[in-house]
């Protein structure tokens, strides 16, 4: 039994992983812009169309191709139907999201059809490795080291460079920002196109194991609302600590109980939101208090 | 002074008010016309999104294959199709009492979830209207949860896995059980555990896994910690694709036996050529030496409709709709009472190699079923079964293998 559990927390960490992958442009777009954005779960999944159209053409390089293009529709969004409504009352926000996100499932499902399509890993990652009592596919494995590398370059490039300090200063103060002649409109416009290409990428990097199906965005928009709860609203680090303490709880659960596999996390939600409103790392801004 | 116009002594208000009543003494006819064909509404449950969002899709297209076949119009009538979405038991309740309330609908149809169908049941029962039920498996809905205004279409877990033990058996004693955590998943559990125990069997493992399960790496780990020669599920829809890609992607893929009470073409397509594998009891198949000609003409419209072949929940929602349909020709009438009775005694002919009935005493469709293997090398976009065997095998077995009424337990309440 011991051994099954190493095993379960192991894999629990590794899909932690992938929920912190599916919820950092969440995060992103919510801790820079305010923006509780419902459609994120359509990005995930126009990750995965995008990829499933450009690989028998483009091969390897879809990968990098399709988030490249939700990142220009996300951009494309952001400047025609979500600029209008900064600054507004929150809840339009959530309005427009949320029909945004209706509207592209439609979409999703008039252009590539109701039924869902078949999407494998590439053939050099397929298998699995066994340390012990712990097995981890090489799949996940690969999933997992990406997570890492984009988690490192995006806080490199939001603590490291000039544009990155923008970014974060015209998240706290938009008004000082633009009084010292930065054009804010652009900066948040390349943040919701970062935000949207890190859940393009989630949705690539998903899809050779979960249904390729146009509602493949519900099974994104949950987990990535929790996680970004857990970790506290726009919390870079939270949402890390968040994702995997999701991820193990989840695996635990399908161990013990596994009836309540799902609640779980919301449970877990609720347990942290008593104890700290905030989140885990969850901080109090002078804009959204 | 009073105007008159053109020296008739008419006045203009005369002149308007007599045009007014020819107005509407030239337009009655067109509007008798108009009442005469009010359309004859029928009420579609089916889900739009969720787990089982494709099977809704298919369903509504098969419906509407069998509208097609009456060229969209019974009694002179247009036929109405009002498709509201199924999602949970409690908003599939409510969406059913606005078809029959606000849409005065005639008859409703569908159901994919035992669940959603054990849930709109009573509420059916109280209007007094029929309820044609084409997706559910659990076995209650036509045992001791029946009703007298249900008819089902689909197959009771509890025939389907008489029709697929004796093949999955031959690969061992040992079955893991990972099954949906509601009434369809759970009751498959327990049909099939029966017949394991009281074989000699072992169940190694059971597990339920709540309805939209994305990721079933965790319920795999303990499957192949278990080491069982057959594994059970009891999930449909993106649950099933899921879970035959993430045994693929942990090297489970034709290792072990594999099979669930009813399977969704569309759920395979999904994963693929290389992650699908199995045996699995299937109402209809699009090939095979089991089609009629009626069953080929219905994939001949579907394909020309669609551009792809029907699978079996577009097969289901098709007969439903059939027998619906024909029920208000035959009878001339929308009322419940006639086509409860109708459906009751009529004998459906060329929908399968023998005639197939709707039991007056459960109101389940009494049918031949087939028990289909995954192809070993699939080459076609579709194609993906081998048709190992009908079951029965002799048609004269036929009612007695959906069992007796004293066997399933059947009481009408009214």
């Amino acid at each position: 039994m011991t051994e099954l559990i190493i095993s379960q927390v192991v894999n629990g960490l590794v899909l932690g992983f992938l929920y912190v992958l599916i919820a950092i442009g969440l995060s992103i777009i919510f801790g820079m812009l305010g923006i509780v954005n419902f459609a994120h779960g359509i990005y995930f999944a126009l990750g995965a169309y995008f990829a499933l159209t450009l690989r028998d053409s483009l091969g390897p390089w879809s990968i990098f191709l399709a988030p490249l293009g939700v990142g220009i529709v996300g951009i494309l969004i952001e400047m025609t139907l979500m600029r209008p409504l900064y600054g507004k009352e929150p809840l339009l926000g959530l309005f427009m999201t949320f029909g945004i996100a209706l509207f592209v499932e439609e979409l999703i499902r008039t252009i590539w059809g109701a039924t869902g399509h078949p999407f494998n890993a590439p053939a050099w990652l397929s298998g699995f490795i066994i340390w012990g009592p712990v097995l981890v596919t090489k799949y996940r494995l690969f999933v997992l080291v990406l997570t890492v590398l984009i988690l490192l370059a995006l806080w490199l490039f939001l603590h490291g460079t000039r544009y990155g300090r923008i970014i974060r200063a015209g998240s706290r103060d938009p008004e000082m920002v633009s009084m010292l002649g930065i054009n804010l409109k652009r900066v948040f416009t390349a943040v919701f196109g970062l935000g949207t290409a890190v859940a393009g990428i989630a949705g690539v990097l998903a899809a050779p194991l979960w249904s390729v199906v146009p509602s493949m965005s519900e099974s994104a928009i949950m987990p990535a609302f929790v996680v970004v709860t857990i970790g506290g609203l726009g919390s870079f680090g939270g949402a890390v600590i968040s994702g995997l303490l999701v991820g193990v709880s989840v695996a635990l659960s399908i161990q013990f109980w596994p009836a309540a596999s799902t609640a779980v996390m919301y449970a877990l939600m609720i347990l942290i939101l008593l104890i700290r409103p905030r989140g885990l790392l969850g901080e109090s801004w002078e804009r959204f208090e | 002074m009073k105007k008159t116009l053109g020296g008739f002594g008419i006045n203009r208000r005369t002149l308007l008010t007599g045009a007014a009543v020819g107005a509407v003494q030239l337009a009655t006819p067109f509007v008798i016309t108009a009442r005469a064909a009010e359309s004859v509404k029928i009420g579609l449950l089916l889900p739009k999104a969720g787990p089982y969002a494709v099977q809704g899709e298919i369903g509504h297209q098969g419906a509407q294959i069998a509208i097609d076949d009456f060229s969209g119009h019974v009694l002179d009538r247009p036929i109405e199709l009002v498709w509201l979405d199924e999602s949970s038991p409690q908003s599939t309740q409510q969406n059913m009492h606005k078809l029959l309330e606000e849409e005065k609908v005639v008859a409703v149809q569908g159901g994919v979830s035992s669940g959603d169908v054990l849930a709109i049941m009573p509420v059916a029962e109280r209007a007094q209207k029929l309820l044609m039920a084409s997706g559910p498996n659990a076995t209650e809905i036509t045992g001791k949860n029946c009703s007298k205004y249900t008819f089902r279409v689909d197959l009771p877990n509890k025939v389907t896995v008489n029709a697929v033990y004796p093949l999955l058996k031959q690969r061992g004693k040992k079955w893991y059980f990972v099954v949906a955590s509601y009434a369809w998943g759970i009751d498959a559990y327990n049909q099939m555990k029966e017949v394991v125990v009281k074989d000699g069997g072992n169940v190694v493992g059971y597990d339920q896994a709540p309805l939209g399960t994305t990721d079933f790496s965790s319920y795999l780990l303990k499957v192949r910690q278990a080491k069982p020669d057959v594994v059970y599920v009891g999930l449909g829809g993106t649950d099933l694709t899921n879970f035959l890609k993430q045994m693929k992607e942990i090297g489970l893929t034709n290792q072990v036996a594999l099979s669930s009470p009813i399977v969704n073409d569309t759920d395979l397509w999904a994963a693929g050529p290389e992650a699908a594998f199995g045996t699995y009891p299937k109402i209809w198949n699009y090939t095979g030496a089991h089609l009629t000609k009626r069953g080929t003409e219905f994939v001949e419209a579907f394909r020309k409709k669609y551009n792809q072949p029907p699978e079996s929940e577009g097969w289901q929602d098709w007969f439903a709709m059939t027998s619906i349909l024909t029920a208000i020709k035959e009878t001339k009438s929308t009322d419940t009472p006639k086509l409860v009775g109708f459906l009751e005694e009529h004998k459906f002919e060329g929908y399968k190699d023998t005639p197939i009935f709707f039991r007056n005493f459960d109101h389940q469709l009494v049918q031949p079923l087939l028990v289909a293997q995954v192809k070993e090398k699939i080459t076609d976009k579709y194609d993906y079964f081998d048709i190992k065997s009908e079951y029965p095998k002799d048609a004269a077995a036929l009612a007695a293998a959906y069992g007796t009424q004293a066997e399933i337990g059947c009481t009408f309440k009214s």
